[in-house]
């Protein structure tokens, strides 16, 4: 995917993939909890990770619920952390519609499972200081999030 | 607030220790090496849960608690007993004459926490009726539970119920009304909770949310057990009803996990115990998962209270007849609500402050050493056989790559790394070859 000019930001210090299968709900939030070991041992704030943690926990449960398959990845930079999620899935059909809270196109059986109340996307952005979505109907979706870090131990 | 130190309620017996590694690799917090065959704690990442207390062969693990001998400085004293006591003596024997039995061996008065409970429990919804703002709540009745959210769980230290346990209101107001009633001030009064674990000890001279506790300290309940033991034994049949405590089903149900919730009004609450759920379920809570549960009781120690370090009876014996003693004495409450809730009103069951998160330091203090830190860590994971044989010292091999980053190790440590190390050097007869082997 291009990167807009607005994107090209300073190094990137540490990134890390996590391959995320659909429809393995076993093993959904692993990704999310390696996630947030990786940050506290790198002495991130732990405001800044209960943040990312969620919503990295929400993008992957997505990923899980409609998508075939995706890579969640997180950048550290100097100034923020980017934590992306590529999916090869349906695509969102109406982004404003999606973005709304409470808004599901969960099933059924999900909802019964407890899913799709229709908070991931809002809460993603809830918690996310900059928050970027693309999708491509049939093809798949982009999500980036991004969270300030303020700089002191920078 | 000033530096207050973080001490602990456990020692190593240097002297009994042989330095197996068995208490390391039990640690939640991976708290304990093995330096010299001796095991060393670390009181920075210690949270007192007693598991290598629990696991040690050679009783080389002490707790730290108050003993007897300790309750001569005081002029009153008060025994002020975890219900769990009352599950340990067998399926004849009543509350009430354990508590009669326990004033015997050196008290001067007995209390009976089980109306604190139910306080407390009125107390808790009123303050999740009052505060809907974050969910879960998360009980503060277990203190190891308080401890590992500092460290492991710090961005929950908000989901902490701001309420004392009942150990402490229960002293609080006893020590109002002793004084009162007996012209004593408040240092001669000492006020002791029998424990079914060590991290009560902890809480008591360090408490996270108020300056002082209002306990003077915490017996073993494995102290005060052969004394009962052997009074029970002699005077059968001749010590009912000596006290004039109230005992109830609600108060003993909370000796085991659920007590605490069963007696809420919330239907939608959780009750997890054991260390390695108790972890598990704060990661989902972390992670935004539980949201919909509006409170969560969290014991640390298996099926709750009953199943603490410090007991005698095991567990399930225990549990049966702490079923056996709710169903007897029923579970009709008696607590007086709007008592309760003017009390609330008036702060009486609040934390004074809020818990403060106390996260484990980073690789680094500086971003970018510790980002060069992690890389070299997992390296290293890569170079070490990860068959976590606990040889080196360390409780597993990740362990022992960060404490090899953090300077506090070297590869050299382990021994699967020498053999290979020894065998390159045989083939390729290169005496520098150690950097590359794998």
């Amino acid at each position: 995917m291009m990167m807009n000019k607005s994107d090209v930001q300073s190094e990137v210090l540490f990134q890390q993939e996590f391959a995320i299968r659909g429809g393995d709900f076993v093993n959904a939030g692993e990704s999310s909890c390696k996630i947030r070991n990786t940050l506290r041992e790198i002495g991130i704030d732990s405001d800044v990770i209960r943040r990312i943690a969620i919503a990295a926990y929400e993008a992957e449960m997505n990923v899980v619920m409609y998508a075939e398959n995706g890579v969640m990845s997180i950048s550290v930079y100097r100034e923020e952390i980017l934590l992306t999620i590529d999916d090869k899935g349906p695509g969102i059909e109406d982004i404003d519609l999606a973005m709304q809270p409470g808004y599901s196109t969960a099933t059924e059986e999900m909802r019964e499972m407890g899913f799709g109340a229709g908070m991931g996307l809002p809460n993603m952005k809830k918690n996310a200081d900059r928050f970027k979505i693309m999708s491509e109907l049939g093809k798949g979706t982009r999500l980036e999030i991004r969270i300030l870090l303020d700089d002191k131990n920078g | 607030m000033a530096e207050r130190r973080f001490t602990h309620s456990i020692r190593v017996d240097v002297a009994k220790c042989i330095g197996c590694v068995a208490c390391m690799k039990v640690c939640p917090t991976k708290a304990i090496r093995v330096r010299q065959k001796k095991a060393i704690i670390s009181y920075d990442r210690c949270i007192d849960c007693g598991g290598c207390l629990r696991v040690c062969p050679y009783n080389a693990i002490m707790p730290l608690t108050t003993q007897l001998a300790d309750l001569d400085r005081f002029k009153f004293k008060i025994a002020l007993p975890s219900p769990v006591l009352y599950t340990q003596f067998g399926q004849e024997v009543m509350p009430n004459e354990v508590l009669t039995i326990l004033k015997e061996i050196g008290f001067d008065h007995v209390y009976d926490e089980a109306l604190v409970c139910e306080m407390i429990n009125v107390a808790t919804e009123e303050y999740l009726d009052e505060n809907k703002r974050l969910r879960p709540m998360i009980s503060s009745m277990c203190p190891v539970v308080v401890r590992l959210i500092q460290r492991l769980f710090p961005s929950l230290c908000g989901n902490i119920l701001p309420i004392e346990p009942p150990r402490e209101i229960a002293a609080k107001n006893l020590r109002a009304e002793v004084c009162k009633q007996h012209n004593l001030n408040s240092e001669q009064v000492g006020i002791i909770h029998i424990t079914p674990c060590s991290a009560k000890m902890v809480s008591i001279n360090h408490p996270e949310s108020m300056a002082k506790s209002h306990l003077d300290g915490a017996i073993s309940i494995r102290e005060v057990y052969n004394k009962i033991m052997m009074k029970l034994k002699k005077e059968t049949g001749m010590l009912m009803m000596q006290t004039q405590n109230r005992i109830s089903g609600i108060g003993i149900g909370w000796a085991i996990e659920g007590g605490e919730i069963r007696g809420l009004k919330y239907t939608s609450s959780v009750s997890v115990s054991g260390l390695l759920d108790t972890i598990r379920i704060l990661e989902d809570v972390e992670s935004g998962r539980l949201k919909n549960i509006e409170y969560l009781e969290c014991l640390i120690c298996p099926d709750g209270c009953i199943g603490g370090p410090l007991t005698v009876e095991n567990r399930f014996v225990a549990k049966s007849n702490a079923l056996r003693l709710m169903r007897h004495f029923g579970g009709k409450k008696r607590v007086n609500s709007a008592l309760v809730k003017r009390l609330y009103s008036e702060n009486f069951f609040s934390f004074k402050w809020a818990v403060e998160p106390k996260s484990f330091p980073p690789l680094d203090k500086d971003r970018n050493v510790a980002i060069q830190k992690l890389k070299d860590k997992e390296i290293l994971i890569q170079r070490l056989p990860g068959t976590d044989c606990g040889v080196c010292g360390a409780p597993d091999c990740r362990t022992l790559a960060e404490d090899i980053v953090r300077g506090e190790a070297r590869l050299e440590d382990c021994i699967y790394y020498n053999e290979i190390v020894q065998k390159n050097r045989k083939i390729t007869g290169d005496k520098n070859e150690t950097r590359r082997s794998r």
